[in-house]
């Protein structure tokens, strides 16, 4: 291969995610003019915001090479917390959205402590909080929905600088994370940290307060979902979330994020895997596909992406692999 | 002598310095050194038994409490909980032993049933699936394909593993050869395969299987139950397998150091496809006795059982970093998860309440196992 | 006399009983370098360790610059101005050389958390310029090689300001042009006044860059002085213990006619171009080079991990299929790993398991597959017992609670099981020691003289020169030279793989 044909590859191979995002954005648009108008686009990343939220918390976690099993119980459990403050014991919208808020920090610092000083593998840590948290979520509520007042479904309708609040949320969330990521020095360690925890350590990294933080995150993050999905609900019942632990993983992974840790971003990456799930969802519905047939399209679009990232992990290690001759010698 | 000292090599690394019989007459014997009741109580616990022990102490404790769990219908009860997932279980043994993971099994136990069900059914009503897209094709007024052969559901058995080793391939492949991650590849499966098995039927259960596949759950030979006779069949099998075979050795060779093994010339790919066909194989078989027992296909069988089977194998201690895991423990963990379910279910504890036990469990198996690493690396 | 810097004084430290260190009593000087040197397991990197602030001496003090210094972790150790560059590099490959430079100690705006990116760049761009590293601070780490790694880690080093900086073997993964660039910094940092400690088993290189010589033994200081009183064979009696007259047994007279290894116009491009090579029943061929010459690409194409775009392989007279290592196995071939650790163990696995593991497909039964154990661990336990494997019990002991002597015994030993007419073995002596070594020259010699051919890679020369028959040079994918025992000149076969790197940097 001449140099110009290993930079062609090359650019393609780092790019997949940014590609697969045109190449359907483009489809949808021809197989259906009218989806790309503006108000669709709107509708999709609107309903992408929730599960955007979740996604870019777990991106912390798939950093450090972590899994969190547990957002979608989180996501149930605060969401409880503040229907029944609301409900049973006349807390205010806000105060009980910040006691809700850091139950699901609690959760996070749960999952935090069993990992780090335990020991207990990420993937088993958090299944468990995933099924005794929403145990802990059904005992709260005795497996029965939990309605909420029309002053917080209203907030759904709110716009803040001409955007929906839930889209402004889950805008604020990726900034504040993208931020955090790129810029500060507790960022740029916790992708060391993914990289090479030993070596992290060595370096004088608290590399166990950093994966420690990212479970808090994630929970602080699955809360803020839930939120913004009973705004959109306003009724939360037992299988909520259920599942959504899923989705999140699979934007995540979509973005380009490594499930051995050290590769991922807030920014375009999950961002871009999130609205691309959604952007399938809604593309299928308009060029009317069968209802049925969406997950199954879904499954085959991610595994196909996880395909390629794989794909490009041998191919970029062969490119770059050390030629032991000269170039001009072969 | 040389039996002990097979039955040591080929799989109970997990507590370097125990050296506890493996005969059973001297399970509860301590080192001839230390007997106290401190460290009867530690070998008890660092033992490759212990989830026995404990199954067996749980059982003692509760016998005053809940005397009729002993009882002739609960025992029986248990039992049949106890077969499939056991099955379903020792197949998910196998891929964690190679280090992976099977989040799929659970949409092979859904999938092969709507199938297997859609090939034999008698009648079906119209009105629920002529909007089925195989109605027509696989699936007719008259029933399936198969309907009314009077084999027809060995068929149907034959064509759900078939699809279930389609699936198995799948993953392994997937896994295997394009090296991709087996956490994402089986979740991805999982959602795929579920979906499928979702959209054939259109969400509905299909009724009606024939008398003969029926009778696999309720049947016996010799006063021995059919699920008993089969579980019973795929665990000694798959015991002999891992613990007496090439393909056994070249598994936990290739879960404790895989670069190494394809060097020492193991054929590592084809050996983790075979886990994941393995485990696949498995699900389908639990699935045939579910679908048996429910005398149905379901198109949601299996949801929300993939924590039961993961929890089963992390309380037998096989590890999720690969290469450590037997049959036996599976077998302790599965007993133990299905009497633990039960007695709750007993003592009317709610299902919520239910759940939160099972995960303190699984955290504290997998907690014990931490412990005892720790405990293995110091007595070395 | 240039001033004390740093000194240990009568530090002590046991493990389990073991003493590692035995009332050490050492200086370091600014502007000096010393060369610490002894046989694995002598107390080095304990040593090292303690002075790092990693574990905390039983025993005895350290003072630098008089003050009394005494560490509470690795943290302490860098910011009293002590630096170390590891064997291992501990880089960062997702991060940028910038960040990895800062990764301690990120330059901040003001009492911000953000990191002040263009202070760090400039800053780096100037560490960059004073190592000799033309990159750009923004480069991420993974596109550099090795050399330029090591680089990084020194910057990062010099970043802290450090006043003593360890390096602990910087040279193994390193090309010859890389280390004379590495060395050429040493030398610069010396003459800046920094101390410098460098731990190496290439005797010569220690001699090329010491100014004093510190030899362990047994956790022990054994000798100290100037390099001036330290000549090779006094520095390795020192660190054995004893005159070593000949550390290599002299290889067996049983070089037969036949070519039991032939290779054939074997040709990867980037990699290998048109290799010819033949090993004799009887013979051990040594193969040299640089690192990076390509070697272990060869012989892994060779056994069959790594595929070949032309020419062919044979065993005895039978061609091998290529790309397939069990096919390589059954033809006859055996391939000891550079690696023991990644490629050659299961660490949890007993002795007797790691043994067995190649030749395992003979002891099944044909059909079922069912092992006969019995039969298996007889075997194992016999290849054990040849090889003098040091262990309590070959069936329930894991490889991993084994010394590194006996761990690449057992690596062999997996081999040996096999029966194997041709052994390749890269590296079989790196990180063992002296004794080991000797016992793994003698296991390929008696080999050898049993009617295996053996194909030895080494990057000591003075070994390759003990032990082989003849020795083959190879150079960029090229076999450039090749030497029959009675023309083995240590002048000659460096220049041969030495030739295109000198041309190069001619050019």
């Amino acid at each position: 291969m001449n140099t110009l044909q290993v930079w062609v590859v090359r650019t393609l191979l780092k790019n997949t995610t940014i590609i697969l995002f045109l190449l359907l954005f483009v489809g949808f648009g021809l197989l259906a003019p009218n989806f790309l108008s503006l108000r669709n686009l709107e509708i999709i990343i609107s309903n992408a915001s929730y599960i955007g939220i979740i996604a870019v918390g777990m991106t912390f976690v798939l950093l450090t090479g972590g899994i969190d099993l547990s957002v979608g119980s989180v996501m149930y459990v605060s969401a409880v917390v503040v229907g029944l403050l609301i409900e049973n014991y006349d807390f205010s919208i806000a105060a009980a959205l910040m006691v809700g808020f850091l139950a699901g920090l609690a959760f996070g610092l749960f999952n935090a402590v069993v990992i780090t000083l335990l020991g207990i593998p990420p993937f088993i840590a958090t299944l468990v909080t995933m099924i005794a948290g929403r145990g802990v979520g059904l005992l709260l509520t005795r497996s029965a929905a939990v309605d909420f007042p029309d002053e917080l479904t209203m907030l759904s309708a709110v716009r803040v600088f001409g955007i929906q609040l839930n889209i402004f949320i889950f805008a604020l969330v990726v900034l504040a994370a993208t931020v955090f990521l790129m810029l500060t020095a507790s960022g740029r360690r916790l992708y060391a940290v993914g990289n090479d925890p030993e070596a992290a350590r060595k370096a004088g990294i608290n590399a166990t307060a950093l994966i420690a933080m990212t479970y808090v995150i994630s929970g602080g993050c699955a809360a803020l979902a839930g939120f913004v999905s009973i705004s959109q609900l306003g009724r939360v019942n037992a299988g909520f979330g259920m599942g959504d632990e899923f989705d999140a993983i699979a934007a995540a992974v979509l973005g380009g994020a490594s499930l051995f840790g050290g590769v991922g971003t807030a920014f375009p990456g999950t961002v871009l895997g999130t609205i691309m799930i959604q952007m399938v969802q809604a593309g299928l519905v308009f060029i009317r596909v069968d209802l049925y047939i969406q997950p199954i399209v879904m499954g085959g679009i991610i595994f196909f992406a996880v395909f390629l990232d794989s794909f490009r992990r041998v191919q970029l290690k062969k490119l770059e692999r050390r030629n032991i001759m000269r170039l001009s010698d072969s | 002598m040389e039996t002990q000292e097979t039955n040591q090599v080929s799989g109970s690394y997990r507590t370097g310095g125990n050296r506890l019989s493996h005969a059973f007459g001297r399970m509860f014997l301590p080192r001839r050194d230390t007997i106290s009741i401190g460290s009867l109580a530690k070998n008890a616990l660092l033992s490759e038994y212990f989830v026995l022990y404990l199954s067996i102490a749980y059982m003692i404790v509760l016998w005053p409490i809940i005397p009729w769990m002993f009882g002739a219908q609960n025992v029986s009860d248990i039992l049949s909980n106890m077969w499939p997932l056991l099955i379903i279980a020792i197949g998910q043994t196998f891929v964690l032993i190679t280090a992976g993971i099977d989040l799929s099994q659970t949409s092979v136990m859904a999938l092969t049933s709507v199938v297997g069900a859609m090939l034999m059914v008698g009648h079906v009503d119209p009105l629920l699936f002529s909007k089925s897209p195989v109605w027509g094709i696989l699936l007719t007024e008259e029933g399936g394909l198969l309907s009314g052969y009077s084999l027809s559901f060995i068929f149907a058995i034959v064509a759900m593993l078939a699809i279930g080793a389609l699936v198995g391939l799948f993953n392994g492949i997937a896994v295997a050869v394009f090296r991709m991650p087996a956490f994402i590849v089986t979740l991805v499966s999982m959602m795929f395969f579920s979906a499928i098995a979702v959209y054939l039927p259109k969400s509905e259960n299909i009724q009606g299987l024939p008398e003969a596949y029926t009778s696999i759950s309720s049947g016996s030979l010799l006063g021995i139950p059919y699920p008993l006779l089969l579980a019973v069949a795929v665990g000694v099998a798959a015991h002999i397998l891992l613990s007496r075979t090439l393909y056994g050795r070249r598994l936990y060779a290739i879960g404790i150091n895989p670069t190494a093994s394809a060097i020492s010339g193991i054929p590592t790919k084809r050996i983790v496809v075979l886990a994941y066909v393995i485990s696949a194989l498995c699900a389908t078989l639990g699935a045939v006795l579910y679908s048996s027992r429910l005398e149905m296909g379901r198109p949601t069988l299996g949801d929300m059982q993939f924590i039961d089977i993961v929890g089963a194998n992390v309380i037998a201690g096989v590890s999720l970093a690969g290469g450590k895991g037997k049959i036996t423990w599976t077998l302790f963990g599965v007993f133990f998860f299905v009497l633990l379910a039960n007695s709750l279910n007993l003592l009317n504890l709610p299902f919520y309440m239910i759940d939160i036990v099972k995960g303190a469990v699984i955290l504290a198996a997998a907690l014990l196992d931490v412990a005892r690493n720790r405990a293995a690396i110091q007595s070395r | 006399m240039t001033n004390t810097l740093f000194s240990f004084s009568g530090i002590c430290k046991a493990f389990f009983g073991v003493q590692v260190l035995d009332g050490i009593d050492l200086e370091l000087h600014s502007g000096r370098v010393l060369g610490l040197i002894g046989e694995n397991g002598a107390g080095k990197s304990t040593l090292m360790n303690v002075m790092g602030g990693v574990l905390r001496p039983e025993r005895g003090t350290m003072r630098m610059e008089g003050r009394l210094y005494e560490p509470k972790g690795p943290a302490d150790a860098s910011a009293s101005g002590i630096g170390f560059i590891h064997q291992e590099l501990n880089l960062f490959t997702n991060l940028t050389i910038a960040e990895n430079i800062f990764i301690e100690d990120f330059p901040r705006l003001g009492w911000l958390p953000f990191i002040h990116h263009r202070r760090m760049a400039d800053r780096a761009r100037e560490l960059l310029a004073d190592i000799g590293l033309a990159a750009s601070p923004w480069t991420p780490v993974e596109r550099l090689s090795p050399g330029e790694r090591q680089l990084v880690e020194i910057a990062k080093v010099l970043a802290s300001d450090a006043r003593i900086i360890l390096f602990d073997e910087p040279t193994t993964s390193l090309t010859a042009k890389e280390t004379a660039v590495l060395f050429d910094v040493i030398r610069r940092l010396k003459a800046r006044g920094v101390a410098i400690v460098y731990i190496s088993h290439i005797l010569s290189d220690v001699v090329a860059l010491s100014d004093d010589i510190a030899v362990l033994r047994d956790g022990a200081l054994v000798a100290t002085g100037r390099v001036e009183d330290f000549p090779i064979p006094r520095m390795i009696s020192s660190m054995v213990g004893r005159d070593v007259k000949s550390i290599f047994p002299p290889p067996p007279q049983s070089v037969r006619e036949a070519a039991i290894l032939e290779v054939r116009g074997l040709s990867q491009p980037g990699v290998a171009r048109n290799i010819d090579l033949a090993v004799h029943s009887g013979e051990i061929v040594g193969m040299f080079g640089l690192m990076g010459a390509g070697r272990t690409e060869l012989v892994r194409m060779i056994y069959g991990l790594d595929p070949y775009a032309e020419g062919g392989v044979t065993i005895a007279g039978k061609p091998l299929p290529g790309g397939d290592p069990a096919a390589s196995i059954v033809g006859g071939l055996a391939f000891v790993t550079e690696n023991r650790r990644e490629e050659g163990l299961l660490m949890s696995m007993p002795i007797a398991e790691n043994i067995g593991l190649v030749a395992l497909p003979g002891y099944a039964r044909p059909y079922s597959g069912i092992i006969d154990q019995k039969r298996l661990y007889d075997a194992a336990t016999g290849i054990a017992t040849d090889l003098r494997i040091k262990a309590a019990s070959y069936l329930r002991q894991s490889a991993k609670s084994l010394s590194g002597g006996n761990q690449q015994k057992v690596v062999i030993g997996k081999w040996l099981m096999a029966r194997p007419k041709v052994l390749i073995v890269d590296e079989p002596t790196r990180g063992i020691d002296v004794g080991a070594k000797f016992e793994v020259y003698t296991i390929l010699g008696n080999l050898a003289e049993a009617g295996s051919g053996i194909l030895f890679i080494s990057s000591e020369l003075e070994e390759l020169m003990g032990v082989a028959h003849r020795i083959v040079v190879m150079n960029r994918g090229e076999i450039v030279g090749s030497f029959q025992r009675s023309e083995f000149d240590r002048e000659r076969i460096m220049a041969a793989a030495f030739r295109q790197s000198t041309e190069e940097t001619a050019a």
